[in-house]
């Protein structure tokens, strides 16, 4: 039988798992959205993947990550379960290992990434708003009334980039209104658009990185060709955009899963998990004025994880 | 005189000595929480930096317990922390708080020792000399704990939380200069640190109010200690009143070392920060964290400096500005990364294993 890892990202929007064999190749992948309930979209996750490979793969070791990924870990029994910033940094430097760029834009934040030598040096991640990310996106295709698939085409086949405010959604698309008004095309529209998003990760994001080739774009936004073209525009560097680019959180999962069982072997709980309760529940702690938020994780009915507690009574289990 | 003034972290313990060595009865804010910031932030403006709301909260927070008197630091230093507590002031008297407010700003040595203090304790200023060399002694033993503290809990969290309830028990006993002296001891056979070395050292730097007291950072040094990660620091109380009474040597290095990339100073600590962080780099620390209050226009300055020094060094630096809209996730993931990043760094293993 086959051997090999699963890696799961679950995120604000989507949900993503690979299982990988021993060199990391991908044999199994799946992308959903998470839909406002991650246990949900993490329990139909292990049933696809489970059904994709066909229980031919015995699992050696399970890693999480995404904004989820404590959630995630509880319930697949993880081995570890690393942030966000280093999966992808991993899968990036595994698949390109000459990179220096992550360009990381998913549903509701983005981040950059510097490698040297295939080991991350520095790291950024917006902060307050969601403003240049793919749910920024995805509202104004709906505003336009495109569907999100068709945004980067239109980009392309713009003649006239027009300028549009990205600071914020709401500028954004008052910026857009009057540019329609004006008799404008949607595709210089959009065109500006991706510029926008462009323009707010690199004066917030990425402010004060050096960029160095070989640049990568990983995350869903890395689906629009509009805004990788605009990513080169203003770059004046080619962008690539990786073959796995929507699951690479995933797979880099994966690969720190290997590192860390290193044939120790594992706690997964199989992919039977998508038949088990999950729950989640929180409650404020009333011992001290801190009134901390306790979030607790149940299996069927039984109290599997709490955190939340800065002073460590409750998560002690 | 029942004396109060807001928590300034483990040095709490150190203030409160010198005042009931003045003869004051001296009646601690309850410890910081999410009521105090809250309490603070209702009466504050929107964009003041977090050490006004909590320090406001604070002050509240001890009149409620009975306080009838209220210090607080003041002292004009190019930022606007030295005038605080002009607003303090309205601010209470506008709530219709009675009570005593005294701002202690930074005088010469001598106009405090010999005018100031006596002036408003009614006692003699070897009195006033003898309560501040207790003071000097007790932040020194603070500072101590902490340093114990923060290498305990990179190496061994669990036995850390263990001992630090007793090591804090010690340093609040000890009332003598000798019970002070003795306590140091103490304190360091408590934490039992066995020469054992943590995997990574950071360096903290930042704004002052942020560096003394963890609740401001969300207890910063203690999630990089459970995370494996050994916190240095050179900024703390007993410095600084060293350094007003004489010169402290490491606040003398920081002010020349800062020099390449900070030559006028902003306000506020930032050419500290910018000076601590080219020492740590030149003493072979893996990496910096800054901290400061969101609106911090000084510290805001020092991480421009702080970029260039990590871009010409390779220093990883990680800033971090705080209000009390942080969020507690965002901040984990941050510093998990930027561990992670160091740590991976320090042992050269490469993220792919071909």
């Amino acid at each position: 039988m086959a051997e090999g890892y699963i890696g799961i990202d679950v995120g604000s929007i989507s949900t993503k798992g690979v299982v990988v064999d021993r060199e990391f190749n991908v044999l199994a992948s799946r992308y959903l959205r998470t839909q406002g309930n991650p246990i949900d979209s993490i329990r139909r996750l292990l049933a696809e993947l489970g059904g994709q490979v066909d229980s031919g793969v015995r699992i050696l070791g399970a890693g999480t990550t995404g904004s989820a990924r404590r959630l995630a870990g509880v319930m697949v029994q993880a081995d570890i379960v690393k942030n966000e910033i280093i999966t992808h940094a991993v899968a990036a430097s595994h698949f390109h290992p000459e990179v220096r760029t992550v360009i990381e834009i998913g549903g509701q934040d983005s981040k950059i990434i510097i490698l040297r030598d295939a080991i991350p040096v520095d790291f950024a991640m917006n902060t307050v708003c969601a403003a240049g990310t793919g749910s920024f996106l995805d509202h104004q295709a709906t505003r336009l009334g495109r569907p999100i698939e068709e945004f980067g085409g239109l980009a392309l086949r713009a003649k006239n980039r027009v300028n549009i405010a990205g600071r914020c959604t709401v500028f954004a698309e008052s910026d857009m209104i009057h540019k329609a008004q004006l008799g404008i095309s949607t595709e210089d529209i959009v065109a500006g658009l991706c510029d926008a998003i462009v323009r707010n990760y690199m004066n917030t994001v990425a402010k004060g990185k050096e960029i160095h080739p070989l640049i990568l774009f990983q995350g869903g936004v890395a689906a629009n060709v509009g805004v990788k073209k605009a990513f080169e525009l203003m770059l004046g560097h080619d962008v690539l955009v990786p073959e796995h680019f929507l699951v690479m959180g995933a797979v880099g999962a994966a690969i720190v899963a290997s590192e860390e069982t290193d044939g120790k072997g594992t706690r997964f709980a199989g992919f039977d998990v998508a038949d088990t309760d999950f729950q989640t529940r929180a409650f404020e702690c009333e011992g001290c004025p801190n009134r901390c938020e306790v979030i607790e994780t149940l299996r069927e009915a039984k109290v599997i994880d709490r955190y939340g507690d800065r002073c460590g009574k409750w998560s002690k289990l | 005189m029942k004396a109060s003034f807001p928590n300034l972290g483990y040095d709490t313990y150190a203030l409160k000595t010198f005042l009931e060595d003045l003869g004051a009865e001296v009646i601690l804010p309850p410890p910081n929480s999410r009521r105090t910031i809250e309490f603070g932030s209702l009466h504050s403006p929107e964009l003041i930096c977090m050490p006004y709301k909590i320090t406001l909260g604070n002050m509240l927070e001890a009149l409620e317990l009975g306080a009838d008197t209220l210090f607080m630091a003041a002292g004009a230093r190019k930022c606007r922390f030295g005038y605080y507590h002009y607003l303090h002031e309205r601010a209470l008297r506008d709530l219709g708080k009675e009570c005593r407010f005294i701002p202690v700003t930074q005088y010469s040595p001598f106009d405090f020792v010999f005018k100031v203090m006596p002036g408003i304790f009614d006692v003699s200023p070897f009195r006033v000399m003898r309560a501040v060399t207790k003071m000097l002694a007790k932040s020194r033993l603070t500072q101590e704990f902490r340093q114990h503290l923060n290498r305990k809990m990179a190496i061994d969290f669990g036995g850390a939380e263990q001992a630090k309830p007793k090591a804090l028990a010690v340093i609040e006993r000890a009332h003598t200069l000798k019970e002070i002296q003795a306590a140091r001891g103490e304190v360091l056979r408590i934490f039992n640190l066995n020469g054992t070395e943590p995997q990574i050292r950071l360096g903290l730097v930042g704004e002052i109010y942020f560096m003394i007291e963890q609740f401001a950072s969300q207890e910063i040094e203690k999630e990089l200690g459970k995370m494996g990660a050994e916190v240095v620091f050179e900024r703390s109380l007993y410095r600084h009143i060293r350094h007003l009474l004489f010169s402290d040597p490491a606040f003398t290095r920081s002010g020349r070392l800062a020099h390449r990339y900070l030559q006028e100073s902003p306000g506020g600590e930032a050419i500290r920060t910018v000076g601590e962080a080219v020492y740590f780099q030149r003493q072979g620390l893996d990496g910096v964290v800054h901290i400061f209050p969101f609106t911090c226009m000084p510290e805001n300055i020092a991480l421009e400096a702080l970029q260039k020094l990590s871009e010409e060094t390779g220093l990883p630096v990680l800033s971090l500005s705080f209000d009390e809209h942080t969020s507690r996730t965002g901040l984990l993931t941050r510093l998990e990364a930027f561990v992670d990043l160091v740590k991976r760094r320090k042992l050269g293993r490469r993220l792919h294993r071909n």
